[in-house]
């Protein structure tokens, strides 16, 4: 359950799991602890609960990450900040389809996700810029 | 204001609390009603980091230090005018309830 609950954080950008994620995996084990200690029952109940609420924060914080202002890319030359944000854009599909079971959907912009990503990490070479924004290698 | 943002002030309102002390405070203030999840809880948090309703404070706890929120001026303002806008609406329903029920 916790490598399920580390895997779907994943899904939120960068940023917020910079700052959050370390605490919401504590808190989550702290909070699981004490639904085992309730039952059985509980803990599906919540464990069902965790990863639904998971899916749709990463959503919110992609749509929330959307209207705000991004640092990085103010900063990243204009062909790279486009890619990144078609990066960003397809993520943030993904994780609102998958939210709306809309499995089909989410492959498609998985695959597109992937295409964007590729054309990233080329320009990144162009630009020298390996410093991917999502921690992974580029 | 959401009713999981208006959860957090709530429980903010009389001391810093870290991330699992809100989930209980919140179940335990809602009537066992409310169980937020870790993903509800942080994406409000954030949200209301951002907007300087809260801030953060470190919280020595016995056995390790955790991170803790506590409310912000401005998020206390918010919470009052919360609160005195809910108060206007029930006198109003009430006021309403009363004179239906007297016809």
């Amino acid at each position: 359950m916790n490598r399920a609950y580390q895997f779907l954080l994943l899904l939120y950008p960068r940023e917020h799991r910079d700052q959050f994620a370390e605490e919401m995996i504590r808190v989550f084990e702290e909070a699981s602890a004490e639904r085992r200690a309730r039952g059985h029952a509980w803990y599906i109940r919540f464990a069902f609960a965790e990863m639904n609420g998971l899916i749709a924060g990463a959503a919110d914080a992609w749509r929330d990450r959307g209207q705000a202002p991004s640092a990085p890319e103010q900063t990243l030359p204009g062909e790279l900040a486009e890619a990144q944000r078609l990066v960003d854009m397809n993520i943030a599909a993904m994780v609102h389809a998958i939210a709306n079971h809309q499995f089909q959907k989410a492959r498609l912009f998985s695959d597109q996700e992937r295409q964007a990503r590729e054309h990233l990490r080329v320009l990144r070479e162009k630009y020298g810029r390996y410093n991917d924004e999502y921690g992974m290698p580029c | 204001m959401t009713e999981p943002v208006l959860l957090i002030l709530t429980s903010l309102a009389d001391r810093p609390r870290h991330g699992y002390a809100l989930l209980r405070d919140i179940e335990s203030l809602s009537g066992g009603r409310v169980r937020m999840s870790t993903g509800t809880l942080f994406g409000a948090l954030r949200r209301l980091l951002d907007d300087g309703w809260i801030e953060r404070f470190e919280l020595e706890d016995t056995s390790r230090q955790k991170q803790a929120y506590r409310l912000a001026g401005l998020g206390r303002r918010q919470l009052h005018q919360e609160f005195d806008r809910m108060k206007q609406l029930t006198r109003a329903g009430l006021a309403r309830l009363r004179t239906s029920e007297a016809i």
